[in-house]
């Protein structure tokens, strides 16, 4: 499951859940005792120990959300210190470095990082992670909050001139050049727009995240890449489809625990979750073949419609058949004696 | 040549008067808060406030700009909780106060506010007030309300320009202690989430340094009634 193995990390956890567990390890009684629970009750004459159950579900829910913003404070302040060494290329990093970029900025949203963004500005740092140098610094604006700026030679419309923005200068002083403003913004658009802690564990959306150089080798072969996986596709044999198979059971309260947790259900009470999955087979009542329906007598009138009898057919059904015959007789030597 | 002197003794002395009504509206807080100031601190001259404070540039000297004040008896009563069965003797919750106003004039963030939450943290001070020149980042405020068992407060020097309570169209807002309220409460025959409400985010409930929970008496004036009061609930 991919929950489970994200276990090696070096310093960051890389998912809530995993930093739940580091959390639950630390304190192992984080349930309220027998004694704390038996009070609860005493106070709330109604409550059953599944409301408190649901109570405590929702605390740690809440207290989730205030860890999860915690971590990420932290880790803003853990990024101001990058890159590790005074003289690192943005182009190139570390892969030190950028592998604890990535994975520290997991649990962002785009706000958190721009929140990182200011802070590293206001240490006189570029915005972008994983660069060394100072910001810009608008000498000659003078007071003016916006300037031009001219692209290369042949970018304007139509391949002719060049091409212009008019841009504010608080963006232009968040970075050291263009380049790192590219790369910078190329991992804002990758993080989620969800807060971590509604995020379910299976939520691959910002789990992969990737430096500018990084996407830009990978869509320079992707022909290569894609002809690898179809070989590795067709070696699947029966054996791994049958260890597949055996894997989907999810009887086993381990499993169950994987499951839950995926699901976003988080509880320390329901270990298990709170949604018990038991598979039960359908029993089939009968097992006598199937035959085409008979014709009933209370059908000739029209029977019922979804077991409703109208009114009028039941009044008719009860005093009127024999006046019915008669007419049909009448109507039938009528239509003798005009033939 | 001239000139250029003359303009920049404008700005530094703009910057004293502007620092100096700032500094005044401070103390007015803390002695409507109840702490113990003197009136000499109330009431300092701007030639005082300049002797004192100003580098030899005529500038404010920031660094040496730092206020320390005790809660007096009254204000301890107030935030006395009421006893209970479990704490029969309740402790004051406030404690000595400390004032921060931060010299850097641009890119107030989380190391700066990192440094005050330790002075408040090292000298045990109970609340701290960090005043600073611009708006400060959203982590730097989210750093600054975390610190466990402190209240950290955050003003800018603007704000505070001018003593917002001192506006005729401002009521009077007085903190009830808890037996007052309990005794509010009781003659009403109300619960607490009954009351009209308040934030705690409200200009008058952040000079007054409100908690939630707190209620707070308003005594306006009324043209029928001569005065008329009303209560909020602090959330």
């Amino acid at each position: 499951m991919s929950t489970q193995q994200r276990s090696p990390e070096p310093a960051l956890k890389t998912s809530l859940q995993a930093a739940y567990a580091a959390a639950s390890a630390e304190q192992p009684s984080s349930l309220p005792t027998q004694e704390e629970q038996d009070k609860y009750l005493e106070g709330r004459p109604r409550a059953t120990a599944h409301h408190l159950g649901i109570a405590l579900q929702h605390a740690h829910q809440i207290q989730a959300q205030k860890d999860a913003e915690e971590m990420i404070l932290d880790r803003i302040i853990e990024l101001l210190a990058l890159p590790s060494s005074p003289s690192a290329d943005p182009a190139t990093p570390s892969p030190q470095d950028a592998q604890l970029f990535k994975t520290a900025l997991y649990p962002f949203r785009p706000s958190d990082y721009d929140s990182l963004v200011t802070e590293r500005n206001n240490e006189d740092l570029c915005g972008y992670g994983l660069c060394s140098r100072k910001n810009r610094k608008d000498s000659y604006a003078g007071g003016q909050s916006f300037r031009f700026k001219y692209g290369a030679k042949g970018s304007g419309p139509g391949g002719r001139g060049r091409s212009m923005d008019i841009v504010s200068s608080d963006n232009i002083e968040k970075w050291c050049s263009d380049q790192c403003a590219e790369r910078a913004l190329y991992i804002r658009v990758q993080l989620g727009e969800k807060p971590v802690w509604e995020r379910r564990a299976n939520d691959t959306q910002a789990k992969k995240i990737q430096l500018l150089e990084e996407g830009r080798a990978k869509s320079r072969r992707p022909k290569a890449e894609s002809s690898k996986a179809a070989v590795r596709t067709s070696h699947l044999d029966g054996a791994d489809v049958t260890a597949g198979m055996r894997n989907l059971d999810i009887q086993d309260s381990e499993r169950s625990q994987e499951l839950a947790l995926e699901r976003g259900d988080t509880s320390h009470v329901h270990r298990h979750g709170r949604v018990g999955v038991h598979i039960k087979e359908k029993e089939h009542g009968s097992l006598s073949p199937a035959s085409a329906p008979q014709p009933r007598p209370e059908d000739a009138t029209g029977g019922s419609i979804e077991g409703y009898v109208p009114q009028e057919r039941l009044d008719k059904d009860s005093s009127s058949p024999p006046k019915m015959r008669e007419i049909c007789l009448i109507r039938s030597e009528m239509d003798q004696a005009i033939a | 040549m001239d000139g250029e002197i003359a303009q920049h003794g404008g700005d530094s002395d703009r910057e004293m008067t502007r620092l100096w009504r700032t500094w005044r509206t401070v103390y007015e807080m803390l002695a409507d808060r109840g702490y113990e100031v003197s009136d000499e601190e109330l009431q300092i001259s701007l030639n005082d406030f300049r002797n004192k404070y100003a580098d030899p540039m005529g500038y404010p000297d920031r660094t040496k700009m730092k206020i320390q004040a005790r809660p007096t008896e009254v204000m301890k009563m107030k935030y006395t909780p009421l006893p209970s069965k479990s704490n029969p003797t309740p402790q004051p919750d406030c404690g000595t106060i400390y004032v921060d106003f931060c010299p850097d004039s641009s890119g107030v963030g989380t190391k700066q506010v990192r440094a005050f939450n330790h002075i408040v943290d090292e000298s045990n001070f109970h609340t701290g007030i960090f005043v600073t020149q611009t708006p400060i980042s959203p982590s730097a405020v989210r750093l600054l309300s975390g610190v466990p068992g402190r209240i950290c407060e955050h003003f800018q020097e603007q704000d505070l320009l001018v003593n917002i309570t001192r506006h005729e169209l401002v009521p009077k807002h007085v903190l009830l202690s808890p037996e007052e309220k309990a005794k509010l409460l009781e003659r009403y025959r109300l619960k607490e989430s009954q009351l009209p409400r308040m934030q705690v985010s409200d200009p008058v409930a952040r000079y007054l340094g409100l908690r939630r929970g707190q209620v707070v008496k308003i005594i306006r004036k009324s043209e029928t009634a001569g005065r008329y009061a009303s209560y909020r609930w602090v959330i």
